[in-house]
């Protein structure tokens, strides 16, 4: 269900609510509570204050190809990168999905097209020293998305 | 101070108002499919009345009941010490929550539950499916100990305006005495943080002042590459740092900690006693040992059914902070509205920890930490790729630490 927080779908939103039986609790989406622990830091439901980057409408595939970069990129400077490396690919995947669902973003598989990711153990990827993947910091990764965010307006 | 990341911090307060009075977006409560009962205001509690209005669609009723009309936040208290901060900028109310969550605000003191009712100190008696503790930390007794002349300061509020009384009526060439208390304690980095800024404030305020640290634990706690380089670097000289110091007694009138090596006699001294579990927790029978024993894909009491204890007070390993109490909150929340539709807890719940420590007035470090609920020992364990703390203290993330607690403040209290 897309919870745009617009005028139109929001109104039926809340009559849906008004409307639910008093045993009308479901199971929560898939994601919600692993994604809920990006809030801390990027805001409630993505929606961060100050010069943290939102979560909010980025695209499934943006989000999990900023995602897996940080987990992969070798730069201890970047708190991202430690907490980055705290998920599976598959958790990275399910949080990514889990935004642009409830955000409107795209539901899209980013440009890491790894379809077997979940079959990844936790600790496949964890060696610092050896890794070679191209080191991005922070500015390159902000810059990056400014233009993604251009192109999409 | 005139960056962005600073005057976005300076206007959450502002930003918090704004949105508490807008409309409320759940205002037309319905008959609930849930009532749950919070005690305690600060970034556990907080976070889990919000959450489960937020996430139930306002379907579940949460009352949230606190000894005072607002919480200070011990997170950037320090930096109120050194007049970086004031304490109305750290200081949250609860009308976000009434007016845009519609949570139940309840003010008073609560002394126990049975039979599915809180009791209030007043008579009152608040009805639930769920009860949720979140009382924070208490502190085990020093013999001789007394707040007014001695101040913790670690819970954050009128005992960091007398601390920072006492330091600015410090004479130059004074010394500064910090007690550490044994671990688990709220918040692992703060003491240390603490040190850093007093040394900092009284390089510049109070010359040839000292801070001497005496620590119950054998070594540094959290942080151990960045405070080892601030104690022998950039405090060098000001800061004396002893591991293995048990505090034993105080003299509150003459300021003298009296300790396993000796008595230690301050212009200011500052002791963090012993923690354990808030009240509460001991009352309604909760604690194993000085902490309440939880399942952690629930943090429901593992000695009493339809009761979860969150926060500093629970007894998982995770370490004691705002953040990560943010963090169980939400497992928490989950927890219970998946139990009221009646299905299992998530299997694999993860909570995580990101904190910046200011270490001058204009720098900070930071730690960084990922737990994972590990099923054969069914306890969070620390994801060790995940941990880490900042190669060095940067102004870079002295900014970035105000867009961090902006954050954290808004997921928790707006």
């Amino acid at each position: 269900m897309l919870l745009r927080l617009n005028g139109v779908v929001l109104t039926s939103f809340i009559c849906l609510v008004l409307l639910a039986p008093l045993s009308g609790q479901t199971a929560p989406p898939a994601g919600r509570l692993l994604a809920s622990q990006c809030a801390q830091c990027h805001g409630t439901d993505g929606q961060a204050v100050g010069d943290i980057d939102s979560l909010h409408g980025e695209s499934a595939g943006e989000l999990y190809d900023e995602m897996t970069e940080m987990k992969y990129s070798n730069d201890p400077g970047d708190i991202m990168h430690r907490q980055a490396k705290g998920y599976t690919d598959a958790q990275i995947r399910l949080i990514a999905d889990y935004y642009a669902n409830s955000s409107g973003g795209a539901i899209d598989n980013g440009n890491d097209n790894d379809a077997d990711e979940s079959d990844k153990p936790r600790n496949d990827d964890d060696d610092d020293a050896d890794e070679d993947d191209e080191p991005r910091n922070k500015d390159q990764r902000r810059s990056r998305k400014e233009k993604s965010q251009k192109d999409d307006d | 101070m005139n960056t962005i990341s600073r005057r976005h911090f300076l206007q959450l307060l502002g930003v918090s108002s704004a949105l508490a009075a807008t409309p409320a977006l759940l205002r037309a409560q319905t008959a609930a499919s849930g009532r749950v009962v919070i005690v305690g205001g600060g970034f556990a509690g907080a976070t889990a009345a919000k959450y489960l209005r937020h996430w139930s669609g306002g379907d579940v009723a949460v009352t949230l009941v606190d000894a005072n009309p607002a919480h200070v936040s011990c997170i950037l208290s320090n930096l109120v010490l050194n007049n970086s901060l004031s304490l109305s900028q750290i200081t949250f109310n609860y009308e976000a929550l009434q007016q845009k969550y519609n949570v139940n605000i309840v003010q008073g003191r609560a002394l126990g539950a049975a039979h599915g009712q809180l009791h209030l100190d007043d008579g009152r008696m608040l009805a639930y499916d769920r009860l949720i503790l979140a009382p924070g930390i208490d502190f085990a007794t020093v013999p001789g100990l007394d707040f007014n002349r001695v101040p913790h300061a670690w819970q954050a509020g009128p005992q960091t305006t007398l601390l920072k009384q006492q330091l600015a009526a410090m004479p130059a060439g004074g010394v500064f005495v910090l007690t550490i208390p044994p671990a688990p304690y709220r918040c692992p980095p703060g003491p240390y943080e603490r040190a850093c800024l007093v040394a900092d404030y009284l390089k510049k305020n109070k010359q040839g002042s000292k801070v001497i640290v005496l620590d119950a634990n054998p070594k540094i706690m959290a942080e151990e590459h960045t405070f080892t380089t601030a104690f022998n670097q950039t405090h060098a000289g000001v800061v004396e740092y002893h591991p293995n110091v048990f505090l034993n007694e105080v003299d509150s009138v003459n300021r003298i900690a009296k300790t396993s090596q000796g008595d230690f006699r301050a212009s200011v001294l500052n002791v963090l006693p012993p923690q354990k579990a808030g009240r509460i927790a001991f009352d309604t029978g909760l604690v194993d040992g000085d902490w309440a024993a939880v399942n952690p894909l629930t943090y429901e009491s593992t000695r009493a059914q339809g009761i979860h204890i969150i926060g500093d007070a629970q007894g998982t390993s995770q370490p004691k902070s705002g953040h990560i109490a943010n963090a169980e909150a939400k497992v928490c929340a989950d927890a219970i509205l998946r139990a009221f539709a009646g299905e299992a807890p998530d299997p694999a719940p993860t909570t995580n920890s990101a904190c910046y420590s200011p270490i001058t007035a204009n720098t900070a470090s930071w730690l960084t930490a990922v737990y994972a609920y590990d099923p054969a020992t069914r306890t969070m364990k620390s994801v060790p790729e995940a941990f880490g703390e900042a190669p060095s203290a940067t102004q870079e993330n002295y900014e970035k630490m105000f867009d961090w607690a902006s954050n954290l403040f808004s997921d928790t209290f707006a």
